[in-house]
């Protein structure tokens, strides 16, 4: 626009209006443009300046009077400022953004220390192969065996039960992971697995089961009719 | 005109400072207020009151220099002056009898009025006599200073029809003060 109006303000200067205009446009022109004419215009276009000249003369007393009213208007009709405490309606995207991406790397994070929940810590191991899930953290399968006989007591299970131990519902690793087998109902006492496969010199009295080489298992870890039966028979 | 001081102001009126916008007012507000009086007669106080809330709503919106400026101001004071008279066409006045509710002068009063002595409200008076499409041109490039290109702009014509209009203007004013002597505060009279 500014090219346009400064092509058509050197299309109007006075040295080419004055070949290209009559001598009544020309002089229009002048007028408008608020120059001055000189003493050789007739004295109709000098009269007509004089009038032009006033029309856009100095401000008066009466035009600038309402000054302060004006001041007052502007001030009550400034914009008030936009409240701080809450972004904007074109922040609240990069927000969002940034508090999704926040919450990603907390949650990789989380699962390269392997500290998620069990199901969560597979699927990260899945997607992006942090550490799997320990096998301690795998939630029990509730089931009805669990439930402790009459009898038992302390982490002794009940005959036939083939639940973990006290311990590792507990989360914490056993010991002994081993189950325990007992035999009650020969009123032998009640040797485990681990005691049948570390036999001490107390067991003699009780029965032979537990000695190796005489007929029990070799591997040491003698099941439970082993253990009492063929010391009886 | 403000010229090299314009940019400045401008960036503290916006910023709601009051000496600033004073200064743009005192500077704005003759030329406007002439010019909405030629058109719209005495409703040109009430219309340059709503003009100036308006600039002091959106002036922080506002990019460009003094003539941009110029132009942006009258545009809206165009707009605001159509819908008064649209308001006004809707609901007429009537007269009754105050002598500050009456039209312009006719014209051959205003011309004798300037033969004697030629004052800014008489020279306006005097313009107001013009058909208004021309004395609103006249009185944008005269009084307020703008290229044909910028009144062509506001007024929404081409530049050359408002150069037509323009000249037209003058020509009927050229007539209408032929033969008087005409005084000016400031300088000697011109005996026709």
């Amino acid at each position: 626009m500014r090219v346009f109006a400064a092509s058509l303000a050197e299309m109007w200067s006075p040295a080419r209006k004055r070949n290209r205009l009559s001598p009544d446009e020309a002089t229009a022109e002048l007028l408008l443009a608020r120059r001055h004419l000189g003493r050789h215009e007739p004295a109709s276009e000098r009269t007509l300046e004089l009038v032009l000249a006033a029309a856009a003369g100095p401000a008066t007393e009466r035009e600038l009077a309402g000054e302060t009213a004006a001041v007052t208007a502007f001030l009550a009709a400034l914009p008030e400022p936009e409240p701080a405490r809450w972004p904007g309606p074109r922040r609240l995207p990069v927000l969002a953004v940034a508090l999704v991406l926040v919450a990603l790397v907390a949650l990789c994070g989380t699962a390269e220390a392997g500290a998620l929940p069990a199901p969560l810590q597979r699927l990260a191991h899945q997607a992006i192969n942090a550490p799997a899930p320990s096998p301690a953290m795998r939630v029990p399968r509730p089931s009805a065996d669990v439930t402790p006989g009459p009898g038992a007591t302390g982490s002794q299970s009940a005959p036939g039960s083939s639940g973990p131990s006290q311990e590792s519902r507990t989360g914490k690793p056993s010991a002994n992971p081993k189950p325990t087998h007992t035999s009650d109902s020969h009123g032998n006492g009640q040797p485990t697995a681990s005691d049948s496969a570390q036999p001490t010199a107390t067991d003699n009295g009780k029965g032979n089961g537990g000695t190796p080489g005489q007929g029990g298992n070799p591997s040491g870890h003698p099941t439970g009719n082993n253990g009492n039966g063929n010391s009886q028979n | 005109m403000l010229v090299g001081d314009f940019p400045e102001v401008l960036r503290r009126a916006a910023a709601g400072d009051a000496s600033a916008f004073a200064r743009l007012w005192r500077d704005t507000h003759p030329p406007l207020l002439r010019y909405l009086w030629v058109s719209t007669g005495d409703a040109a106080e009430d219309v340059a009151a709503e003009v100036w809330l308006e600039v002091a709503r959106r002036i922080g919106s506002f990019r460009g220099g003094e003539h941009e400026f110029r132009g942006w101001l009258f545009t809206m004071a165009r707009r605001k002056m159509i819908d008064r008279h649209r308001y006004e066409a809707r609901r007429p006045v009537s007269p009754t009898g105050d002598g500050e509710l009456l039209d312009h002068p006719a014209a051959d009063d205003t011309v004798t009025a300037a033969l004697e002595y030629i004052s800014t409200e008489t020279a306006l008076a005097l313009i107001a006599t013009l058909p208004r499409d021309q004395a609103e041109i006249i009185v944008l490039r005269v009084v307020v200073g703008l290229d044909a290109g910028a009144v062509a702009q506001i007024v929404g014509k081409s530049p050359g029809a408002v150069r037509v209009a323009a000249h037209r203007g003058l020509r009927t004013l050229r007539e209408r003060v032929a033969g008087a002597t005409v005084t000016s505060p400031g300088r000697g009279g011109v005996t026709l």
